[in-house]
């Protein structure tokens, strides 16, 4: 049987369905609302409905999204001569013929990602919650409105190439969403100075 | 950006130099919409309800501007929804059919479709929309109701002095013009606004804004965040598929 070797905890695993989950939901209800649309609406029983879920919604992904950083937060701020030699090769994304830097548990781009989706998620989500509760402060309302909206903007572009990326893109990542592991030779070869570091190579 | 859909665009008229401040429009606006009135304490004016209210759609604000031919002088304007043709609360509005244009050119609202965000008050330049207890926007809806079965507004209609007229909005303005009123307030503002104002002194003077405008942030949201949310997500799906076509997915045998 084929050796394994386990990148994501049971906690990160279902974390990260929450957030995806949550995430989807919110983009989705906040395209209805951008743009008035009656179908999206339709979907979640009406506007009035598709407002306290995309409130409450937006309570549990901003929670999950703290609770990755147990996961995720001290990997993001670590980077190393490889990480900006990965950069020049662009990941080795738009060529398979270049040569890429050898890689820790992540790599630049997605350690990036993560901190794009940290700070727009914490923008996003204070602005949401002024938008929220918030009476009677114009200037604060309209602000959080423009953030709200540029968080958006942010998400709608860094989410849909997350997902390429980690699904049509790099066949056998999805599976770690999913139970947590990959076979200890692929991650010979994607994480090579995680695997020198955990003692396997 | 005129509507279309509003050829024949109604407005009402103030003219404030005629207003006698007997608050007969405010009487009556309650009375056709089943308002309730609302306590207020003397605040030293006779100005009451002091602003507009989830239950007063229509106002007369008082001002005591003493000039030096008359020491006191006590300026009297109706104030109410302004009608806008391009509306702050239309444009922010999330909720389909919330606030929508009447075929008459009015800004209605339809409490049921209201979601209660607030968005419409801070995106309002002339601070009009109120939320009234259920946490749903009320404002004038220049009596839609009426004016659908040909009548006037109801403040027009009990309006003693002509300081309140209802119309066809074009000939209302041009009539005013003839008049001798040489600032026509709200006749280019906000693509022209549904209650237009007559007036032969400043308008500054009894308390309007001077040149109304739509938040910058929410002219920004609209005409680039909004497009950017479509083009940006299209743009991102089509790169990824011309990069599953062109690059092709990652093969573990090719790496060193």
């Amino acid at each position: 049987m084929t050796e394994m070797v386990r990148k994501s905890s049971g906690d990160e695993i279902l974390n990260h369905w929450v957030l995806a989950v949550s995430c989807i939901l919110l983009i989705i209800s906040g395209y209805g609302f951008l743009f008035q649309t009656e179908a999206i609406g339709s979907l979640f029983g009406g506007f009035n409905t598709m407002k306290t879920v995309h409130n409450w919604v937006g309570v549990v992904f901003i929670l999950s999204l703290l609770f990755s950083m147990r996961h995720s937060f001290k990997d993001a701020l670590e980077y190393d001569e490889d990480d900006r030699q990965w950069f020049k090769v662009a990941g080795g994304y738009l060529s398979h013929k270049v040569k890429v830097p050898p890689m820790g548990k992540y790599n630049p781009g997605q350690k990036l990602y993560y901190l794009a989706i940290l700070g727009a998620g914490i923008a996003i989500a204070l602005s949401g919650f002024a938008i929220w509760l918030v009476q009677g402060n114009q200037t604060l309302i309209l602000i959080s409105h423009l953030v709200h909206n540029v968080s958006f903007c942010i998400f709608i572009i860094a989410v849909p190439v997350h997902i390429y990326l980690s699904t049509l893109a790099n066949p056998g990542t999805f599976q770690i969403m999913v139970n947590g592991t990959l076979p200890l030779e692929v991650a010979k070869k994607r994480y090579p100075k995680w695997m020198k570091a955990a003692g396997k190579m | 950006m005129a509507n279309d859909n509003t050829k024949n665009r109604k407005a009402i008229l103030v003219t404030p130099e005629v207003c006698i401040g007997c608050r007969a429009c405010q009487v009556a606006c309650k009375s056709w919409n089943q308002l309730p009135g609302i306590k207020t304490k003397n605040n030293g004016t006779y100005q009451n309800p002091p602003d507009l209210a989830s239950a007063a759609f229509n106002i007369i604000r008082y001002s005591e501007v003493p000039s030096e031919k008359n020491p006191v002088r006590w300026l009297f304007v109706s104030r109410r929804c302004m009608h806008c043709d391009d509306a702050g609360c239309m444009k922010i509005c999330p909720a389909p059919g919330a606030l929508y244009r009447t075929k008459e050119g009015a800004v209605a609202f339809d409490r049921d479709k209201c979601i209660g965000c607030k968005l419409c008050v801070n995106a309002c330049p002339f601070d009009v929309p109120r939320y009234d207890a259920d946490g749903k926007v009320t404002k004038c809806h220049l009596c839609f109701d009426r004016i659908g079965a040909g009548m006037q507004p109801a403040c027009v209609k009990t309006c003693p002095t002509g300081a309140l007229r209802f119309g066809d909005r074009a000939e209302l303005v041009s009539t005013a013009k003839k008049d001798g009123f040489g600032t026509i307030y709200g006749e280019e503002d906000l693509g022209g606004l549904g209650t237009v104002y007559a007036f032969k002194e400043e308008p500054k003077l009894y308390g309007m804004t001077d040149d109304p405008a739509i938040p910058s942030s929410v002219v920004f949201w609209h005409t680039v965040l909004k497009p950017f949310a479509v083009a940006g997500l299209g743009g991102v799906v089509a790169a990824a598929a011309i990069h599953y076509l062109a690059v092709g997915p990652h093969k573990e045998e090719e790496e060193v």
